[in-house]
């Protein structure tokens, strides 16, 4: 039996190695996909473009356009004649915002007789246009205090003072790096295993080893074994990525590569699975496609668990996307450890040997109808 | 180009899609799903934030400001604390997602010159998340018995979307990430087929030429996916309420020029594969993944470093970002999406005669 | 053997409108990268001919074919076709031919008619006129009764046909025609012939490729190709009489001591391993050397000289077989328990179905070890599934069948280490060299490091692969694959070998050693079963059972299954034969249906 597993075991080794198309998919998705994703996927509120239409004309309202310039969430990007040129660069969305200073704003502001200060927003983005609006408040709350030189002018409410624990940079980053890497994991390991059985089929030679001595378990293990030796070796040139996004390893590298296994094992199940269902590469790529979706929409990553519609929730619970993003956050951002992770590594074991089983039931049981 | 030759194969391409179901149940179902899945997976709104209290006042004022929110759709509180310690144990078990504490004297404070402070503890690791819930919070701290006496007013309007749903930036943005990601694949699939299994040697030799084959196959699949675009915005607009300010006849315009930008750039790759995993993997790596991340319909361009903000140029979705939303949101003419919408014709003329061009009726 | 050349020179008093050749290739050579696909190839092919271009998978003749129509430019030399070059008037030439790819090129989900039209449309023929054809066409075709049936419903052979009229529709004046009876069943291919002689007679060109030496002797005049060179190019009458008196039968009781004197002696050009006999080619022609004649006649040996066939011209021109040693005997390795019964095959009205679909209906056979075993029947009649359950990958609806005496319904695990399997698209792994998926199969049935040498060196020696031990098989040939597939399972010496056709597309040589190694196998005690719609590996088995419909409708020796038949039919031939119980067979279901 150990001479059959280990002829099983090298040949898919072989065949994985010789596969220069998978290993450059598997090379892209580990590192450049990461790479560019943490570079464009962004939802902070930056450089947001608006236009200013001013009135007044007086330093004193240039200098609240700069106080608007010198900010990081706007940049001024023109200054419209009218309000219709201005509202033809809302539609054509060239500018998100439009500030309008009216007339003889610095003599009101001066007189105390509180101008009005016009903001038009586009609220196609509800997220940014929210941001934007607490910021101009911010903005024109200082510009306030400045300007009457009365410190508790601008503080005039209850002050909250914030402390972000465990991603203080409060960088988008470190959660699009670590998400797209588990993304990476996950398709790897889920397409590659399920590709590998699929052209088996394809090829005629799952027949010809149905015709061998061969369990089925064991053509199981040894599509198992090279796609998990490759899925962790593959996230070392990842680690240079996450360095140099700057995300912190607050927790144990060793535990995050043995739980990265168990995760990778659920999901070369998921793959293994799809392989028992269909029997050309091209449906095993549509629904790897698709399956793949649900599995990461279910895993809190796009939208928080807490958020989703009620019925979603404890589905979620089949997702071992789920665990594995608490694990992969914890380890990294928060530095737990095995104490307060091993309920999440347990449930992603056990969603993959129901999976293995399930497979291994389809495979039988197509054999034998 | 003699027409009944090009009639020809556009009469052989319509009756093959009509009657491949497979192909036609894809064509419908994906997009119908890819919009669904998106339109729900994609919240940039967060509701029911887990959050605790350490409450060290006890007092009118800070239950007041636990209310405060408590009473929003954004908090739900779930946990009270007695010290400082049990904070850190519970945001480690992801119990709690934002912690605010209220320290001893808040009541006596409030309203006086000397500003109380409340902290805000927020758990980063999901920071897209966070960064929302961290918003809401403070502004919930902010306007807690705001005083008056501003000396500037700030009249904020918001235009398109006024109740600010996330919903509506993410499905009128998917439009075009959807177009850009099925019609490509289908058109692809639809040639590549043909060359895998040989048969387009019969194409080959015959009086058909390139130009007739191509456009052919392009007004066809150009149709379907027209129906696919009109069949999601309808889906945005009854499901999701995705409201509908502009004129049909210039979506219409502008969703043909977009539809057939897109369905030459599947004739493209076809010209250039010869394998269908070969096609779907190009097909993902040039229009799907791109569409999403470079064309603006989440993660805002204007946000991006230059350079990327430069190559985001490259991809047709994102011109059809800015032409849907500002046609059915924001009800814009023509003269104002003139650009991209000559933009988007250039393109798919380059494409479509580059394709002509690359097309040899050869097998090697 | 140099390529003849005589026939290039044209008769002076051919009629009509190309009295130098309807094709002319001039010093044709097409190279993929370094591979020379095609060298140097002359010929011309003359007005209202079939042209036959004959030859194994991989010698050439669809590069050829791709020339002719023009969508594939040589790599040197030229080809004219109807006086138009075909690299600078492709289009012209496209334009004004037919050209019928070797696989299915319709469009499946469009009905006969629309097929027949889009065909018509694309060549701007008027309305009446194809109309007129189209009646015309399908009623030869026998499809007429079925316009709006959609093509993807039609059986390969039906398919076939539709594809013919499809490019008959513009009345070419040159047809061009790859593989034509490729998954077509025997009385379609004999419709097609009919259709092709029609057409000849109405003035068309046609030039068609083949494998298969049977349907080579409809042609007017063939060309041999052999690696891509042109080796003959004559009428098959003359090919024949290149080797009459060159082509001997012997009967004896040692097949082994008559191969081996043979394969020692100068003369010799072939040996091949019929049931009955060994069919052997010598260079001498109505002479056998005293000592080898001598050497066969021992063993009882008798000693015939019989007519030749295309087969034996094709071995001759390209330069024999390069005859090696009878294959040795299996070596003695560490095998698990042999079966009670050993290669015995015993089904009991065997029934498998898929819904309302009957694949096997009720077959009771009986296969002794060491019989060589065929199986005949048309694509879809049921061989593959009847393989299938054998092998444990299908489950039997009803009945049973035994292998050596254990049931295959209730314990196919068991019989896992005693059957080797050979698929029809030798399954094997296209990313692994030669000696990966040998040492991958050893490993799979278990034997021992020292077993699994003595098993691969023998089976790479009994097939020739030695010296592509280190080859990807994704860059093989056809035929190396079919001898590795071979190899692969007969590795562990099993008791039953299945073989689902085996030697389809490969070069004489090559089947004849197939077939020796078969013979080999056999004399050990192993049993052969062989499924096949292709006549001529019939010719090696000793007996045969024909399938139709799912149904066993003959089993027997290939002359008394012959001798059997009523009066009314007559067979020269196992093809013939073949037709005429399908005949009866659907005449009685007929009469049943009636009654």
């Amino acid at each position: 039996m150990w001479g059959r597993l280990s002829a099983l075991i090298l040949k898919d080794v072989i065949q994985f190695a010789r596969d220069k198309t998978i290993l450059g998919v598997v090379f892209w998705l580990y590192t450049l996909e990461v790479l560019i994703c943490g570079y464009a996927m962004t939802f902070e509120v930056k450089d947001l473009p608006i236009a200013v239409i001013d009135h007044d004309r007086s330093v004193v309202s240039r200098n609240l356009i700069d106080k608007f310039t010198l900010s990081e969430a706007f940049e001024v990007s023109g200054y419209p004649v009218n309000q219709e040129q201005a509202e033809s660069w809302m539609r054509s969305g060239k500018v998100k915002y439009v500030m309008v200073i009216p007339n003889q704003f610095s003599e009101d502001l001066r007189r105390g007789e509180s101008p009005g200060l016009q903001v038009l927003l586009d609220g196609t983005n509800s997220n940014a246009a929210s941001l934007a609006k607490d910021y101009t408040t911010a903005i024109v709350r200082a510009f306030e205090a400045e300007f009457s030189q009365d410190p508790n002018q601008a503080a005039t409410t209850v002050r909250p003072s914030v402390q972000i624990w465990y991603n203080r940079a409060q960088t988008l980053e470190s959660f699009v790096v670590l998400s797209m890497i588990v993304a990476a994991i996950l398709m790897v390991g889920t397409i590659h295993s399920a590709a590998s059985i699929t052209r088996e089929k394809e090829v005629g030679t799952i027949d010809q080893l149905m015709v061998t001595p061969t369990h089925v378990w064991e053509i199981f293990l040894a599509k198992t074994i090279p796609t998990l030796a490759v899925g962790i070796l593959a996230f070392f040139p990842s680690l240079f990525i996450i360095w140099w996004f700057g995300v912190p390893m607050k927790g144990s590298l060793l535990l995050f590569l043995f739980l990265m296994a168990i995760f990778l094992v659920s999901a070369i199940a998921i793959g293994v699975m799809i392989a028992s269902i269909t029997k050309t590469l091209q449906q095993t790529l549509l629904l790897c496609f698709f399956g793949l979706f649900p599995v990461m929409f279910l895993s809190g990553t796009m939208t928080p668990i807490d958020s989703m519609p009620a019925f979603l929730q404890p589905l979620t619970l089949i997702s071992p996307v789920r665990y594995f993003m608490d694990i992969c956050m914890g380890i990294f951002l928060k530095g737990v450890g095995i104490a307060e992770l091993w309920p999440a590594a347990l449930s992603m074991a056990g969603i993959g040997a129901v999976l293995y089983l399930i497979a291994g039931w389809r495979f039988n049981h197509n054999l034998s109808s | 180009m003699k027409l009944h030759r090009l009639f020809a194969v556009m009469r052989k391409e319509s009756r093959e899609i009509m009657r491949d179901k497979v192909t036609l149940s894809t064509a419908f179902l994906f997009p119908v799903m890819m919009l669904f899945m998106f339109g729900y997976a994609i919240s940039l709104e967060v509701e029911d934030v887990r959050l605790g209290v350490l409450d060290q006042d006890q007092s009118p004022s800070s239950a007041a400001l636990i209310d405060a929110f408590d009473e929003t759709p954004y908090f739900k509180l779930v946990r009270r604390y007695n010290s400082e310690l049990e904070i850190r144990d519970s945001m480690e078990i992801s119990e709690v997602k934002l912690a605010l504490v209220i320290p001893p004297g808040f009541n006596a404070l409030v309203g006086r010159e000397n500003l109380p402070q409340v902290q805000l503890l927020i758990d980063g690791t999901y920071s897209a998340t966070a960064l929302v819930a961290l918003n809401y919070g403070m502004s919930i701290v902010s306007r807690f018995q705001e005083r008056d006496n501003k000396l500037i007013k700030i009249q904020t309007r918001i235009w398109y979307n006024p109740s600010l749903q996330s919903v509506i930036y993410v499905v009128s943005g998917l439009y075009a990430v959807i177009i850009a990601a099925f019609p490509p694949l289908l058109t692809t699939l639809a040639i590549v087929r043909e060359k895998e299994s040989g048969s387009i040697q019969q194409i080959y030799a015959s009086p058909l030429t390139v130009p007739e084959f191509l456009l052919g196959k392009l007004i066809p699949y150009g149709f379907i996916s027209s129906l696919q675009l009109a069949s999601i915005v309808a889906l945005g607009f009854y499901w999701f309420n995705v409201p509908f300010n502009g004129s049909v006849g210039y979506l219409a315009i502008a969703g043909l020029i977009y539809v057939f930008c897109n369905v030459g750039i599947g004739l493209l790759i076809s010209t250039v594969t010869n394998s269908q995993l070969l096609a779907v993997l190009l097909a993902l790596v040039v229009t799907m993944m791109p569409s999403i991340l470079f064309s603006g319909f989440v993660f805002p361009i204007y946000a991006m470093a230059e350079p990327v903000q430069l190559y985001t140029h490259i991809f047709p979705a994102r011109y059809f970002v800015d032409v849907s939303r500002g046609i059915i949101l924001k009800d814009a003419g023509l003269t104002e999406m003139v650009r991209p919408l000559g933009l988007l014709l250039g393109y798919t003329l380059i494409v479509f005669f580059s394709a002509v061009a690359i097309f040899k009726k050869k097998v090697a | 053997m140099s390529p003849s050349t005589e026939s290039t020179t044209q008769t002076a008093d051919q009629p009509g409108q190309y009295p130098d050749g309807v094709i002319i290739t001039k010093n044709l050579s097409r190279a993929y990268g370094d591979k020379m696909v095609l060298r140097d190839v002359n010929l011309s092919i003359r007005e209202s001919e079939i042209f036959g271009l004959l030859g194994p998978d991989g010698a050439g003749k669809t590069t050829l074919m791709q020339v002719m129509a023009a969508i594939l430019d040589p790599t040197e030399g030229s080809c004219t076709i109807m006086d138009h070059d075909s690299v600078k008037d492709a289009y012209w030439v496209n334009s004004h031919i037919g050209y019928m790819f070797q696989g299915f090129a319709l469009y499946d989900k469009l009905s006969i008619e629309e097929n027949m039209k889009f065909s018509a449309d694309i060549r701007g023929l008027s309305q009446d006129l194809f109309l007129a054809r189209q009646e015309r066409l399908l009623k030869m075709a026998g499809l007429y009764t079925f316009l709006s049936r959609p093509a993807g419903n039609l059986s390969g052979g039906m398919r076939k046909k539709l594809s013919l009229c499809t490019n008959l529709i513009h009345e070419p004046r040159l047809l061009l025609l790859d593989e034509l009876s490729l998954g077509v069943d025997p009385a379609s291919r004999k419709e097609l012939w009919d259709m092709l002689h029609e057409s000849r007679d109405d003035g068309v060109s046609i030039v068609v490729s083949t494998p298969y030496m049977d349907e080579a002797e409809h042609c007017d005049r063939l060309a041999f190709l052999h690696e891509g060179e042109v080796l003959a190019i004559d009428t098959p009458s003359n090919l024949h009489s290149r080797c009459t008196g060159h082509v001997y039968e012997l009967s004896t009781d040692d097949r082994g001591a008559a191969h081996n004197a043979l394969v020692a002696h100068k003369d010799t050009l072939s040996i091949r391993h019929l049931a009955e006999h060994v069919h052997f080619q010598l260079h001498t022609e109505n002479y056998i050397a005293p000592e080898l004649e001598a050497t066969l006649k021992q063993n009882k040996g008798v000693i015939e000289a019989v007519e030749s066939s295309l087969d034996d011209a094709y071995t001759m021109l390209s330069g024999g077989e390069k005859s090696s040693a009878y294959a040795e005997r299996p070596p003695k390795i560490h095998l698990p328990e042999r079966l009670p019964e050993g290669g015995l095959i015993r089904t009991e009205g065997m029934t498998i179905r898929f819904g309302d679909f009957v694949a096997n209906d009720h077959v009771t056979l009986e296969i002794r070890p060491g019989e060589v075993f065929g199986f005949l029947g048309a694509n879809g009649a049921g061989k593959t599934t009847f393989i299938r359950a054998l092998c444990g990958l299908q489950s039997i609806t009803e009945g049973n069948a035994w292998i050596g005496g254990i049931s295959v319904r209730d314990e196919h695990r068991k019989l896992r280490n005693h059957i080797g399997y050979m698929s029809q698209r030798f399954s094997l792994y296209p990313d692994l060299t030669v000696a990966e998926n040998l040492s991958f199969f050893g490993g799979v049935y278990g034997l021992s490091r020292s077993d699994k040498k003595k098993a691969i060196d023998w089976a790479v020696g009994v097939t020739d692969l030695g010296d592509v031990k280190n080859n990807l098989v994704a860059d093989m040939s056809g035929a190396l694959n079919q001898r590795l597939a071979l190899a692969c399972a007969i590795m562990h010496e099993p008791a039953v070998v299945f073989l689902d056709e085996p030697t389809s597309g490969v070069s004489p040589a090559a089947r004849y050693k197939f077939w020796q190694l078969i013979q080999t196998l056999a004399e050990v005690g192993t049993t052969i079963f062989v499924t096949t719609h292709y006549m001529e590996e019939a010719n090696y088995c000793h007996r045969l059972g024909m399938m139709h419909q799912g149904r066993l409708i003959g089993v027997g020796k290939a002359g008394q299954l012959i001798q059997e038949l009523p009066q009314e039919y007559e067979a020269k031939n196992i093809e013939d034969m073949f037709l005429a119980y399908i005949k009866i067979e659907d005449q009685r279901i007929d009469d049943e249906r009636v009654v």
